[in-house]
């Protein structure tokens, strides 16, 4: 899931405080669930940058309103009948969200409210832990399930770097584990350590650029 | 969407929502021959080995199709007691498929609004299971 957590509310502030109609749209999906951007928290910035509007002389209008999820089309149409009435919009999806919501209004302006920081699992409520970077080249098979350019600090492909600790944690923070030092002992005890013994080539870094994909049954439905 | 919650709700905005789609919606609603082929479409459904509360049918006939059939006179209650039939019976991925060409997510997804609208979605810092 997509985790993000809000801006300050002074960041946010600035971004709209010249608009006075502002709707604010939060998302049903990942940031719901990461307690980023869901209803509840679409109301909660709604009274606190009014409060604050307020207190510092401006008199705006801000709504809100949820849509189950804003990176896909299908769930805009009642959106589509209200952007118009508005000067500026808000967003409370992750940036994906974000940037289909302002190619979809593209004479309104649409800004972020949240900082989307990870491709994340749910460790607990409220608490979630990133364990992939969206590569595009998974190594995990032989990395025991553990993910070298996420967990490493350096992103190595081959460890470990010579920085970690005796104690087992890495060299740039006392607190965080070594994650060669974990793949080592997870190959290690499962017998496949000659999964990490060979030198792997360095690797093409897809994302770099922007990326698409079309799955292999759809090519030909978008080709041409 | 609300500002605060309340334990009430406005049927007069309900009634309103209704009839922005009431064409459309009344439509598809009737078209569902309740033949059931949808059924196995639904992962959901296979995943709950036939539980009928996640046939797609079933989904919106006893959400969306109450909310109509009583003109939107409904009361809390009522949002609370189909919010599991709405969210966590469908994750709205629009796999599912009717002969007859119903978009049973589009109505999942304008229900949602309209219990959004009257402050029921759901907890997800809350003690509630949605799956
Ligand atoms: S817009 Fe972003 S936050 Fe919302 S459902 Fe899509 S990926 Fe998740
Ligand atoms: S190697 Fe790591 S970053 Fe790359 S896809 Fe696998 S889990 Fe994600
Ligand atoms: S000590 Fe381990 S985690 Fe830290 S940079 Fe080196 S190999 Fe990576
Ligand atoms: S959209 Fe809902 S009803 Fe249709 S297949 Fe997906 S989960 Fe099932």
């Amino acid at each position: 899931m997509i985790i993000a957590e809000r801006k300050p509310l002074d960041e946010i502030k600035e971004m709209v405080k010249d608009y006075r109609k502002v709707l604010n749209v939060g998302c049903g999906g990942c940031t719901s669930i990461c307690l980023a951007g869901g209803q509840k928290e679409v109301m909660i910035l709604n009274r606190d940058l009014k409060e604050q509007l307020l207190g510092e002389g401006y008199s705006p209008v801000l709504d809100g309103f949820v849509i189950e999820r804003q990176c896909n089309y299908d769930f805009f149409d009642e959106l589509d009948n209200m952007v118009g009435g508005y000067d500026a919009v808000l967003s409370m999806a992750c940036g994906v969200g974000v940037q289909f919501m302002a190619e979809r209004y593209p004479e309104t302006p649409v800004f972020p409210a949240l900082n989307t920081v990870f491709c994340g699992a749910d460790r607990n409520i409220g608490w979630f832990e990133e364990n992939c970077r969206t590569c595009g080249e998974c190594v995990l098979a032989e990395t025991g399930g553990i993910c070298p350019v996420t967990r490493c600090a350096k992103g190595l492909f081959n460890g470990p770097c010579g920085g970690t600790r005796l104690d087992g944690t890495c060299e740039v923070d006392k607190d965080t584990p070594c994650a060669w030092y974990e793949i080592y002992h997870r190959l290690q005890a499962q017998g496949r350590l000659g999964n990490i013994l060979t030198v792997k080539p360095p690797r093409q870094w897809q994302n770099q650029t922007r990326r698409s994909l079309v799955q292999e049954d759809y090519k030909q439905r978008y080709a041409g | 969407m609300p500002d605060v919650e309340k334990n009430t709700v406005d049927t007069a905005a309900i009634a309103t929502m209704l009839q922005s789609k009431d064409a459309e919606m009344k439509r598809i609603l009737n078209y569902c021959v309740r033949c059931g082929i949808c059924a196995e479409s639904c992962f959901l459904y296979m995943a709950h080995k036939g539980d009928p509360q996640y046939m797609p049918s079933y989904k919106v006939i006893n959400s969306l199709g109450i909310l109509y059939k009583k003109k939107g006179n409904v009361d809390k209650s009522f949002f609370e007691g189909i919010k599991g039939l709405v969210w966590r019976n469908c994750v709205l991925c629009h796999r599912c498929y009717c002969p007859i060409g119903i978009d049973i997510p589009r109505m999942i997804d304008f229900t949602r609004s309209i219990c959004r609208s009257q402050g029921v979605y759901p907890d997800h810092d809350g003690g509630e299971s949605w799956l």
